[in-house]
């Protein structure tokens, strides 16, 4: 056992968990969208980013890549609620609350790509 | 084609040595911003406490953790913000010191210092688009080599073992871009990233002062590219053994074999030092002013490398000499061997009063120059050869009224120079020097043809290659099945009656070389040609073989058409021209 590929594989998955768990739920209803739950998914995400940067492995590069990609949809979506609260102080309305769910579902997509070559890799290095 | 170390070098230093810093400022950050926004704040009218949102969180945090303290935003903080924001300020201060520090570390780790350069390096000698050469080592006589080239438009890649080298080299003002590396050139990798294996690397130049790590880069550059030409310096016969049997194009460039048969070459051709002199743009030196070194008896002072060559030379051409050398084991084949220092003593002895030259041929600059002084002293009509080993003494040897100044480093620069710009300069040479009947006047009349073309002006000895991407226009002649003809090219495509300022050297087509081509010299595709003239000359040249239109006017002395009408109306009018 490999502490690092331990700790690397928490997060990975941890990313697509929460991910997952904020985009569960209607679209359109901010009340079953939590605002610390977008917070933590940022977090953690950045965290799996820290984690694959300096691998110089192609399949390295590619989790990097779709990680990239999750981060830059969830902080896309974090910017769109900071907005909508704090400057146009529209309030989260349907349309704007759809808006950011389907961000995050967008990054909750590369999330999954990421978990699925972590786990095709792995099971490639046991054959 | 392997690349060679490329930007994952110096990224993957980076990420690896940035990501805990990173990771630590994530962590602070979060739990900060996390925290701010659980701990409440002052109750608002209706009695209930009010909290930060995350994005004023995230504001303050900003703020905070850079120590710019903007003050309690958006309202005024409860004392349980208060408290939590000190711990915050603290914790989220202390890891940008540590984050900063981390960087500061690795911008100032040697090795990733070097790694930067390394890929810096490697990205500029990839940008280098057209022909260069790679230089190993960057010392008196390297510097003087890159600045030739830099004057004849060439780039060169230079690789030098000394940092303080590579880091002058960055301050000095040449023309094209000169990139150096602060590396051992012997190692493969270096030769690598310096472009051995780019097909547009020409020539590679070993000119360390290490004579073996010479012999290692030749070896090495033969190895990873059986097609470059190698130029070396070597004093040591063993080494030249191995470097000659290398194979391919081997040069070795010997400053004092060069230097005497230069001389040898004076003596029997007045015309040839001058000119020689002239054409390696020495400051003194003109084309009008003939150095005539007498033949009689010759003193050498010092028997070192430059004492033996010299007098191997002047002893093949019959000419008596008396060599004095502290050495005594030395010249035991010597005849005229004096052993001892030069003084005043040993030249007496040397018969100094009888004698017609000298040469001061010792490594101290000093005591050549002290020589000198003696020798005029008993004789003063002397021919006086010096050898200046230090290029800093320059001003004291210019000063000293000698005939010949002979640096061992700008001999091995200039030679090296010509091998690359010009290597049809050696057969050309050759041919002039040959002990044949009528040579003495050929080379009289090339001396008179340059002075009536470039005389006074900087000379430029130019090779042009006919290849497809170097003379368009004649490729597009010999599509076409046309004839071009040399004496068509050395016309003025201003104006067809005048002739562009400059002589034609040699020819080489195929094996074959024409030494002084006529003008009915018919061009082919493949043929090397070198000449010497102006500036405007070489660009007008080129400009000739480029350009269709110019190339017709020099031919026919009336202008092609260039419109479609223009074309239409010369084919009804049956004129070549307009």
């Amino acid at each position: 056992m490999n502490l690092e590929k331990v700790v690397f594989g928490f997060f990975v998955v941890f990313a697509l968990t929460l991910n997952f768990g904020f985009f569960l739920g209607e679209m359109d209803n901010p009340d079953h969208h939590n605002v610390f739950e977008l917070f933590v998914v940022i977090v953690v995400n950045l965290i799996a980013t820290i984690l694959k940067l300096g691998d110089r492995s192609q399949i390295g590069a590619v989790l990097l890549a779709t990680s990239l990609v999750a981060d830059l949809q969830l902080v896309a979506a974090a910017i769109y609620w900071t907005m909508a609260v704090h400057v146009a102080e529209s309030g989260l309305t349907p349309d704007v609350m759809s808006s950011i769910v389907s961000l995050s579902g967008g990054a909750l997509l590369a999330n999954v790509i990421s978990a699925v070559i972590l786990v095709s890799e792995t099971l490639m290095s046991r054959l | 084609m392997s690349t060679p170390i490329d930007l994952s070098r110096v990224t993957f230093i980076v990420m690896r040595e940035m990501r805990w810093p990173i990771m630590a400022l994530l962590l602070v950050y979060s739990l900060s911003i996390f925290g701010m926004v659980f701990v409440p704040g002052i109750d608002d009218e209706s009695g209930k406490p009010q909290h930060l949102s995350i994005f004023h969180a995230f504001y303050f945090m900003t703020y905070t953790a850079t120590t710019t303290g903007f003050g309690e935003i958006p309202f005024e903080f409860s004392d349980a913000q208060r408290f939590f924001a000190i711990i915050c300020l603290y914790a989220s201060v202390i890891t940008w010191i540590y984050a900063i520090g981390a960087i500061v570390r690795l911008l100032q780790n040697p090795f990733f210092i070097h790694a930067v350069a390394e890929w810096r390096f490697s990205r500029s000698v990839r940008g280098i688009q057209g022909p260069f050469f790679i230089l190993c080592g960057f010392g008196d006589t390297g510097s003087v080599l890159a600045r030739g080239l830099s004057d004849y438009g060439w780039p060169c890649v230079i690789v030098d073992d000394s940092e303080e080298r590579i880091k002058a080299l960055q301050l000095r003002n040449y023309k094209v871009p000169m990139p150096g590396l602060y590396a051992d050139a012997s190692v493969p990798k270096h030769l690598l990233e310096a472009g051995l294996q780019r097909p547009n690397c020409k020539a590679i130049v070993a000119i360390t002062n290490n004579e073996e790590v010479n012999l290692k880069i030749s070896t090495t550059a033969r190895v990873l590219n059986p097609n470059i030409r190698i130029i070396t310096m070597s004093k040591v016969e063993v080494y030249e053994d191995t470097l000659v049997t290398l194979g391919g194009e081997v040069h070795i460039v010997d400053p004092f074999k060069t230097f005497a048969k230069v001389l040898a070459a004076a003596m029997h051709n007045p015309g040839f030092y001058a000119l020689n002199r002239w054409l390696v743009r020495e400051k003194t030196a003109s084309i009008d002013h003939y150095v005539n070194p007498p033949i009689g008896k010759w003193v050498i002072c010092g028997y070192g490398r430059m004492g033996y060559e010299v007098n191997h030379v002047l002893s093949k051409y019959g000419i008596t000499t008396e060599v004095i050398d502290p050495d005594k084991d030395k010249g035991k084949d010597l005849k005229n061997y004096i052993v001892g220092r030069t003084t005043s003593k040993t030249l007496v002895k040397a018969n100094i009063e009888q004698a017609v030259g000298i040469l001061a041929g010792t490594n101290d600059d000093g005591h050549n120059l002290g020589i000198l002084l003696n020798a005029r002293h008993f004789n003063p009509n002397l021919f006086t050869i010096v050898r200046q080993n230090r290029h800093l003494n320059e001003v004291a040897f210019a000063a000293s009224n000698t005939d010949m100044i002979m640096q061992p480093t700008l001999v091995t620069a200039r030679k090296i120079l010509f091998l690359l710009i010009a290597p049809l300069l050696k057969p050309f040479f050759f041919h002039l020097l040959e002990n044949k009947e009528g040579r003495k006047e050929t080379m009289e009349h090339v001396i008179e043809r340059l002075r009536n073309t470039v005389g006074n002006k900087t000379p430029h000895l130019i090779t042009i290659n006919f290849t497809h991407e170097n003379s368009k226009a004649v490729f597009q002649w010999f599509d076409e099945g046309k004839d071009v003809f040399l004496g068509d090219l050395l016309k003025d495509p201003d104006n067809r009656n005048r002739l562009l300022e400059l002589v034609v050297f040699v020819i080489k087509s195929g094996d074959e070389i024409v030494v002084l081509p006529e003008e009915g010299y018919k061009i082919k595709a493949g043929d090397q040609l070198l000449f010497c003239g102006t500036g405007r000359a070489q660009r007008l040249f080129n400009a000739t073989i480029n350009n269709e239109y110019k190339l017709f006017y020099v031919q026919n002395g009336v202008f092609m058409p260039r419109s479609w009408l223009a074309q239409w109306i010369i084919k009804k009018t049956n004129r070549l021209g307009v």
